[in-house]
């Protein structure tokens, strides 16, 4: 990280201040603590400066500034991110897009909305809601992430099983580029792109090919039904078995989350949702669209998972209890709070079909480092989050919980499965990355990556494997983020 | 020459190495290329790459031949690299619903043997039974149905592509969800085989509907069709293809009518019979003559209809424009050929913006042009941009197949200079002269 002499600091305070404005910019050691980390607690790093600007032509100043002084520079969002990867992890500028944050433009007829990246994800579907229109990808930090944020992580979510991820719902960007601070158009408002699919590249590139300053997202229209059945299971791997059992019956259900028995327990005990305490896991599935025909799809539902050995499959009556079910899985996170002073969430991805047998490595390998792990996760896509608890003022549990986390990964790329779902590779799972990829794959990947960034600024240090060290970054006392403690988000 | 071919025919055997008059079937933009070399493997295919890159001559990815159109003129046919011998359905797991499939299988056998097992891959592509996966995704093909299931974009999950120099990199996975690297699926869809040779491919697949239906509404006018469409797609019904048909393009299907509208839709039974319900009292005031059910081989014979409006188009353009534009910009553009006296044929996917233009071939190269700079200037002024599909080599040699990419251009190129540094890869057919 760069040390900088003080009247240096002072003069491009003054600098940065003359583009955003006084009021944005930070520059104090007090200030900036707060952007040390993002939802993952584990790494921290400290900026030189945060800056908010409002408009592109902000960041593009911002931009060539830092170019200019060869400072790195990172834009962040709400940093609700779980994998550090907004952290200035080489010191630098924080561009915040906290204050371009302006659903710009609806178009009902073309399906489109334009939005500034510091939106918060849930407030577009709030203002395009009173037209029956809703943004579909919904991460459950969606009360408090940013689409900008989104789109570095290409984020998915609950619904992405049947709706896709974030970048299955972006049409264009307008970016400023690392190198010179241009403003530039990925994509635009029609489906089909002129050359190759920018957009569509940057999108999950976790803000190293430049700063989103507008973004074109798909808006859906709301569907006309919504159905959600709670299937319950005394084994684990009969609730593995149902998830292949639906599919099998030719049925994209909109979401399929699994819920273990130690979530279950924490849930009930905090929530009281009507989960049955005494189940080795549950299913919380959701089918949605035409009202005509839903019955059917429900009862194929049910009896896949009678079949596959459920003891008891209910269909929310009404829309309160619907609620209440979706109210125990998105509270799991919270819920944990009353069973271990900390967890670490993990965010492997399988085949569906080999669920059964990754859970029961999972368990094996936790158990192994003398932890527990409750699961919560997206079924249906085999997106894993294993939650592994621990007591970060025991000695020696971190690097525990760290050990097993990497093994877990292993076992996930052994089956064919990836390292990271939705939650992004950052800083935490760089010297993961050789886990699935060639040496010879991530060269093609750095190639792309000097395409756009030239220089290297824009957020150096993420998802490529480093033997560098990053400072002060490494596993430290976890502590819930402030978003967190106001009750704001969860991590999965 | 001589020399490379030696290479060539050490590495893949001379069987599978053509030159002279059996290149005819490979002339590109009325090019002959001076080899077609048909590899057997992964590591023969980066083996003939390396093999083109030290002779310095130009390689051109070939599946099905089917989208080999789509392009400038090469300025040197070099190296025809043809993946026919890369045509095996690799793994299908329905339980995950994805399936890995060398880049050469056709898709038509592709979706056959997915079939069997209740699944497929939602993609309804013209050509199906030449088009290869490879080309698919390289030429980001798709049809009617793109209008609920999206296109490659939306369902291609991994690949295995050789690069310029040689190497095998692997992009994205096998599992439906991954966020791990860089998205390289993302960079090769689109993008004409100039940045890396598809050799195997990982889609998300979906299961098979129930029940299908394909339903038309014939109208007086095109404009008529084109308020039926918006009103359907402000209703409730998911239909999975909503496509509008000039009177040229329904002629081709065996339709009557100046404006047709041609709604696909699916899912279990019930659905399909309450949206089939509703869609015809939906039409009904708004000015439908008649609404039919159509056989279920007018399916596959929708995404090229207007290729199919005349024994020999002069060029077939498709136009990317916004939805709400579609119905104005196929009216400007028949208006505009018309008004040189040529005839035109259009189709499009309505809820999308994909519109497709056939041009009759009856007048000399010139007033061809015309009309062609006049469609794309049409759909400039709509917000979106032009691509010349296909045209003689005298249209071409007038018109760019390609729109001005405006300041994205030079990361284009740039993307382009960093993977393919010696242009080894299909030089001078794409975007902003890549």
């Amino acid at each position: 990280m760069t040390t900088l002499a003080a009247d240096r600091k002072s003069a491009l305070r003054r600098e940065l201040a003359a583009i955003v404005g006084p009021g944005g910019v930070l520059s104090e050691p007090d200030e900036l603590l707060v952007y040390e980390s993002d939802g993952l607690t584990l790494f921290r790093a400290l900026a030189d400066f945060v800056v908010f600007p409002t408009s592109a032509e902000h960041v593009a100043s911002v931009v060539r500034l830092a170019n200019r002084e060869q400072m790195p520079f990172v834009a962040r969002g709400a940093g609700t991110g779980l994998s550090g990867g907004c952290l200035p992890a080489e010191g630098g500028i924080v561009i915040s897009m906290m204050r371009m944050n302006r659903v710009l433009e609806v178009d009902y007829d073309n399906q489109i909305a334009v939005v500034e990246p510091g939106l918060v994800n849930l407030h577009l579907s709030a203002a395009v809601g009173p037209h029956g229109f809703y943004y579909a990808p919904d991460p459950s930090s969606q009360q408090a992430c940013t689409i900008g944020g989104n789109i570095a992580n290409n984020s998915g979510g609950p619904h992405t099983l049947k709706y896709g991820v974030t970048v299955n719902h972006v049409l264009g960007l307008e970016v400023v580029l690392p190198e010179d601070g241009s403003i530039v158009w990925l994509g635009g408002r029609t489906r089909d792109c002129l050359g190759y699919d920018l957009a569509g590249v940057f999108v999950g590139s976790e803000g190293t090919f430049g700063v989103a300053t507008k973004i074109v997202v798909r808006i859906l229209r709301k569907p006309q039904a919504v159905k959600t059945v709670l299937a319950v299971f005394d084994r684990v791997d009969q609730a593995s078995a149902a998830v292949s059992a639906i599919i099998a019956r030719g049925l994209v259900p909109a979401a399929v989350e699994m819920i273990d028995q130690l979530t279950i327990q924490a849930v009930e005990d905090a929530f009281s949702c009507g989960y049955p305490r005494d189940a080795a896991a549950a299913l919380l599935i959701e089918i949605d669209g035409l009202r005509a025909g839903m019955d059917l799809q429900a009862e194929r539902i049910v009896a896949a998972c009678r079949e596959s050995g459920a003891r008891e499959v209910r269909t929310a009556a009404d829309e309160s209890e619907r609620q209440l079910l979706w109210k125990g899985r998105k509270s799991a996170f919270g819920a944990y709070g009353r069973v271990s002073p900390a967890y670490m969430v993990m965010d492997g991805v399988i085949p569906r079909t080999r669920l059964p047998y990754v859970l029961g490595r999972v368990n094996e390998i936790v158990a192994a480092h003398g932890l527990r792990v409750g699961n919560v996760f997206h079924a249906g896509d085999g997106n894993l989050h294993p939650n592994i608890l621990y007591d970060p003022r025991r000695p020696g549990e971190e690097a525990r919980v760290v050990a097993a986390g990497a093994a877990i990964m292993k076992v996930c790329a052994e089956v064919g499965g990836s390292i990271s779902g939705e939650h992004g590779i950052g800083l935490e799972k760089v010297d993961f990355m050789p886990f699935i990829f060639s040496a010879a794959d991530l060269a093609f990947m750095q190639r792309l990556k000097t395409a756009f960034n030239p220089t290297g600024l824009c957020n150096p240090g993420k998802v490529f494997p480093t033997r560098k060290s990053c400072g002060e970054a490494g596993p430290v006392a976890y502590r819930p983020h402030p978003i967190e403690e106001r009750g704001l988000a969860q991590r999965f | 020459m001589e020399a490379l071919l030696e290479k060539l025919r050490a590495t893949v055997g001379a069987a599978h190495v053509l030159t002279g008059i059996d290149l005819s079937p490979f002339v590109v933009d009325g090019r002959t290329p001076e080899a077609a070399v048909f590899p057997g493997t992964t590591e023969e295919v980066a083996a003939v790459v390396q093999q083109a890159a030290a002779a310095g001559t130009p390689v051109i990815p070939w599946g099905g031949g089917t989208a080999v159109a789509v392009g400038e003129p090469p300025p040197r046919a070099g190296l025809i690299l043809g993946l026919r011998r890369l045509d095996r359905l690799i793994e299908h797991e329905p339980g995950d619903l994805t399936a890995t499939i060398q880049a050469g299988l056709t898709f038509g056998a592709l979706q056959a043997a997915l079939r069997e097992r209740g699944q497929w891959l939602s993609l309804d592509p013209p050509d199906a039974g030449r088009a290869t996966v490879g080309g698919l995704i390289t030429s980001n093909a798709s049809g009617p149905r793109r209008h609920l299931y999206g296109t490659v974009r939306d369902l291609l999950i991994g690949l295995t592509v050789v690069t310029a120099d040689g190497a095998v990199v692997r992009g994205g996975g096998k599992v439906v969800k991954n966020v791990a690297g860089y998205d390289l699926p993302k960079l090769f869809i689109g993008s004409h085989g100039t940045l890396g040779i598809v050799v195997e491919a990982t889609f998300k697949l979906r299961p098979l509907p129930d029940a299908e239906r394909l339903v038309a509404a014939r109208f007086d006018r095109l404009k008529d069709a084109g308020v039926a469409a918006r009103a359907l797609l402000a209703s409730d019904l998911i239909p999975n293809a909503v496509e509008l048909l000039d009177a040229a393009a329904a002629a081709a299907l065996g339709l009557e009518g100046a404006g047709t509208l041609v709604v696909g839709l699916d899912g279990v039974a019930e659905q399909v019979q309450w949206q089939a319900a509703e869609l015809a009292s939906l039409l009904e005031p708004l000015g439908a003559r008649s609404v039919v059910t159509l056989p279920p081989p007018s399916w596959t014979r929708l995404a090229g209809l207007a290729r199919e409006a005349f024994a020999s188009p002069a060029a077939l353009v498709t136009l990317s424009v916004l939805p709400t534009l579609v119905v104005d910009t196929m009216e400007q553009a028949a208006a505009a050929a018309r008004q040189r006296g040529l005839a035109s044929a259009w189709t499009a996917h309505a809820g999308v913006g994909a519109v497709t233009g056939a041009l009759l071939a009856d007048r000399e190269a010139a007033a061809v042009a015309t009309v062609l700079a006049e469609w794309r200037a049409i759909a400039r002024a709509s917000g979106g941009h032009a691509t010349l599909a296909w045209a003689p080599l005298a249209v071409k040699s007038q018109v760019p197949v390609w729109d001005d990419a405006g300041p994205a251009a030079r990361i284009m190129q740039r993307i382009k200079a960093q993977l393919d540094p010696h242009n080894v890869l299909n030089p001078g057919r794409f975007v902003a002269g890549i």
